[in-house]
């Protein structure tokens, strides 16, 4: 037996039942490479182990982590100032009530999570070394790092963590966070072990909550216990390589190299913030030199960029979609055949080679993205038919429809909704668009008080998530606070509840087969594309690292001379 | 003078305070509530309200306009319900930054738009008038963003000798700053050189054609006295009455130059507060604002009333 075997043997006795099954799928070609990191980092195997295990049982030696999504790795020059462009936050930089990009790319910079999801949806550990579930996924216990300091001086505690997920997770404080917590963790019950362990108790099984206290959570950088989430904004107090040295509201803010920091230095003696108000400015800005990286831009906003070859392009393939829902309790579309001709109508394709210049995924009705490993891609791709359409509307005995299709004018939405509504009407049905403001559309977000939540038809814009739980769950079980399809279906909560639950990837896809074809043929909601998260930046800068998230990783940046 | 120095201050100040009325019940009309602005679309409805009554916007809006009046006339602008930060941090912050922007387009576009409006007068009717007169009405009426990105395209981009965004690095010397203010300057001189120099060509000819004026040619003075003692202090009067009511302008409505050239000014603040129902931001912006154009109209009037002494002695009595 040689050293290579015997030490995986060592590591697979040391392993649990769940990391030895993952590993067993691995090895019998169930899973790729790929999927294999993915999902063995999520249950909390480091990925230099992940990547040990599938070199040694036959994968190549390609190396995994922060090169996924970021511009090309190289040796660079030491310090430099790295300047970035982000867009303009709504909000003061309150960790718990941020609420949009800009805001979590501010608290992201000095701010640190329990770990990182990079750009290949692996988890990379930062504040928590491991992480590991109990057999039926109720409870996950989380190894703290220890001796990491914050900026202040303070030392991170685990009593740090308990707190910000407990304000996190309380209804009260209305954070974003609550659309990964809510029906996952409640307030309370984040429990400190000891210094160096914390435990997760959870309202239920669920395979993939590492994810959802990652950074893919915006919201959950850890900060003192001690300090009061509305007064963070005042110094950024964290534990990241780069530590505040001035912040100007509206204007942006700048941060230096954080000397104390647990891991290895940051390499930019600088990172300089300036924020934008809109997109236009930001493709000048790095076009003329003045930033050299841009966190987010658009295919529409940006297309001087697409083909500039002084620019290069991040592209992150991400859960990133619109949904156009139908209400299955109300006339026209509460028979299935209606809603199926709709989906029908639409050339997806076509879609995403006008509306994103290709760089996107194309949809097939359910949230389960082509990036996430959990996907069937076996499940046929529904493909544009007027001609079935149109015999499904004849099956339904529906003619002549007349529907209103609410919506908002941000991103591409007014375009699609007029594509939407030239498709429909290829196959006899006529769509009036009401399009407002997302104030408007969004009303209280409660059913009976939103035209989101309450309109016959809408189309409505979900950021990317890493793994599709908090989809599922809002969108589409019966008591979803996000139901606007009002879909009530005991067969799809059932799924649900079996997906969210399934520890191992191969139970994930089983029940993922089962719900994409279910929605496939109900079609609460149309989800034609998952667009590609775009990033930019100047040539010279290598190693900045980008995740679909809003989320950016500077620390070994820098620039070749 | 003194009297009507005190009148118009009287009514400047009925004007600021019927301009607190207007901004204050007018943003009540929008959509949405502060808290729920706040917060987002998706957050509970109990966080909303508890929001709502920490920042004191579910009170009476008359309780709510007087707390921030009485307070705002005691020097205290109030906390920003966006930003949680000191409104005349923000507020302050921005009128730097507009007044820079205001000053360094004034010093350009006043002296040429009356250098052109005086030359198209005195050469009226020739190509000279008509390429000043058509050219300068030509470029006001292309859309400022559509001017702005022509010049960062050409000088920002194409040739890049001059910077695409306007907010300079902090610690910059003012040459530097000017350096950055050159192409949102000239985006506003080009914008308001037809308006203005049209005006004082009209001014100018009216002068020109007077009574007075042709008196004192008559009287044998060089043509450069006459046109400097006699028709520029009278042709010059509507053309600060234009300069002063852009003065409102320049301050504080500049939101497309400043988000085109990514600059922290007073236009973009009032936008954001307009559109965060941002209440003591949007108010005290818009009234600095409105004290601003009033005593650049106040101003103007004072120079009206030295230029024209009809204007002083009627004051008078």
């Amino acid at each position: 037996m040689d050293e290579t075997q015997r030490r995986v043997d060592e590591i697979r006795q040391e392993s649990s039942e769940l990391e030895n099954h993952i590993i067993d799928q691995f090895i019998d070609g169930k899973i790729t490479r790929r999927d294999f990191v993915r999902r063995g980092s999520v249950i909390g195997m480091s990925i230099p182990l992940l990547s040990f295990i599938a070199a040694a049982c036959g994968g190549n030696n390609e190396t995994t982590g922060t090169t996924g999504g970021g511009t090309a790795t190289g040796e660079v020059s030491s310090g430099g100032n790295v300047r970035v462009a982000l867009i303009q936050p709504a909000t003061a930089p309150n960790p718990v009530i941020v609420k949009d990009e800009g805001g979590a790319g501010l608290i992201g910079s000095t701010g640190e999570f329990l770990s990182f999801s990079n750009a290949k949806l692996e988890l990379e550990p930062r504040l928590a070394e491991s992480w590991s579930p109990n057999d039926d996924g109720t409870a996950w216990t989380f190894k703290i790092r220890q001796g990491v300091k914050y900026h202040s001086g303070a030392a991170l505690k685990a009593d740090d963590v308990k707190t910000v997920f407990d304000t996190l997770s309380d209804p009260k404080n209305s954070s974003n966070a609550l659309s990964a917590l809510g029906g996952v963790l409640s307030p309370g019950n984040t429990e400190v072990v000891d210094d160096a362990t914390v435990v997760f108790h959870l309202d239920g099984p669920n395979g993939n909550f590492p994810t959802l206290v990652s950074s893919a959570n915006y919201n959950a950088i850890i900060i003192p216990s001690n300090l009061d989430p509305a007064d963070w904004g005042k110094t950024f107090d964290g534990t990241g390589p780069f530590k505040l040295e001035k912040f100007t509201p509206k204007v942006g803010a700048t941060f230096v190299r954080f000397d104390g920091y647990w891991g290895e230095k940051a390499n930019p003696d600088r990172m300089e913030i300036k924020l934008y108000d809109d997109e236009a400015p930001m493709v000048n800005a790095i076009k003329g030199n003045e930033v050299d990286f841009v966190e987010h831009f658009s295919v529409s906003g940006g297309k001087a960029l697409l083909d500039d070859p002084s620019v290069t392009v991040i592209a992150i393939r991400t859960a990133t979609h619109r949904q156009l829902h139908m209400r299955t309790d109300k006339d026209p579309f509460t028979d299935k055949r209606v809603r199926q001709a709709i989906a029908l109508s639409m050339d997806r394709n076509a879609l995403v080679d006008g509306l994103w210049e290709g760089k996107a995924d194309i949809g097939n009705d359910s949230p389960f993205a082509p990036v996430y490993p959990s996907t069937d891609t076996s499940v046929a791709q529904r493909e544009q038919n007027l001609d079935q359409a149109k015999q499904l509307l004849a099956d339904a005995g529906q003619s002549n429809l007349t529907v209103e299709l609410n919506t908002w004018n941000g991103f591409e939405i007014p375009d699609l909704a007029q594509l939407v509504k030239q498709y429909a009407s290829q196959i006899g049905v006529t769509i009036n668009l009401k399009i407002t403001d997302a104030g408007t559309y969004y009303g209280d977000a409660v059913f009976g008080k939103s035209p989101w939540l309450d309109s016959v038809m809408g189309i409505t814009d979900y950021g990317h998530r890493p793994v599709p739980n908090v989809y599922l769950s809002s969108v589409y079980t019966s008591k979803g606070t996000w139901n606007a399809a009002h879909f009530k279906n005991p067969q799809a909560d059932q799924l649900i509840s079996e997906y969210i639950g399934a520890l191992d990837l191969d139970s994930q896809r089983v029940a993922a087969k089962k719900l994409q074809e279910l929605l496939l043929d109900e079609t609460p909601v149309v989800i034609p594309y998952f667009y590609n998260f775009l990033s930019a930046a100047v040539p010279k800068l290598k190693n900045a690292v980008s995740a679909a998230t809003g989320q950016f990783d500077l620390s070994r940046a820098g620039f070749t001379s | 003078m003194g009297r009507f120095l005190l009148k118009r201050l009287g009514l400047a100040t009925i004007t600021l305070f019927l301009l607190t009325v207007i901004v204050f019940f007018g943003s009540q009309v929008l959509p949405g509530d502060v808290a729920r602005r706040i917060l987002g679309p998706f957050a509970d409805q109990r966080a909303v309200d508890a929001l709502n009554h920490q920042l004191g916007t579910d009170r009476p809006l008359l309780t709510q306009y007087w707390d921030w009046v009485s307070h705002f006339f005691r020097g205290d602008l109030g906390t920003s319900l966006s930003y949680h930060a000191p409104v005349s941090d923000l507020v302050g912050n921005a009128l730097v930054h507009s007044l820079k922007l205001a000053a360094f387009a004034f010093v350009l576009v006043v002296p040429l738009a009356v250098l052109g409006g005086v030359v198209a007068a005195l050469k009226r009717d020739r190509p000279t008038d008509r390429i000043i007169t058509l050219g300068g009405l030509s470029l006001t009426v292309v859309p400022e963003f559509v001017t702005g990105i022509m010049l960062i395209l050409i000088f920002g981009l194409w040739l890049d000798v001059l910077p695409v965004s306007a907010n300079a690095p902090d610690g910059s010397s003012v040459l530097t700053q000017m350096r950055y203010l050159v192409l949102p300057a000239l985006t506003l001189v080009i914008l308001l050189f037809g308006y203005i120099a049209r005006i004082t060509r009209a001014g100018t000819i009216e002068a020109l054609d007077a009574d007075y004026t042709r008196t004192a040619v008559l009287k044998g003075l060089p043509r450069r006295t006459v046109i400097f003692r006699h028709v520029l202090r009278n042709s010059l009067l509507p053309t600060i009455a234009v300069v002063a009511t852009q003065t409102g302008y320049l301050i504080g409505g500049l939101v497309v130059i400043e988000t085109l050239f990514n600059y922290p000014g007073m236009g973009r603040l009032i936008f954001t507060a307009a559109n965060q129902k941002d209440f003591p931001l949007l108010a005290s912006a818009v009234l600095i604002v409105g004290i601003g154009f009033l005593l650049a109209t106040l101003l103007a009037d004072i120079a009206y009333s030295l230029l024209n002494p009809r204007i002083r002695y009627a004051a008078a009595e």
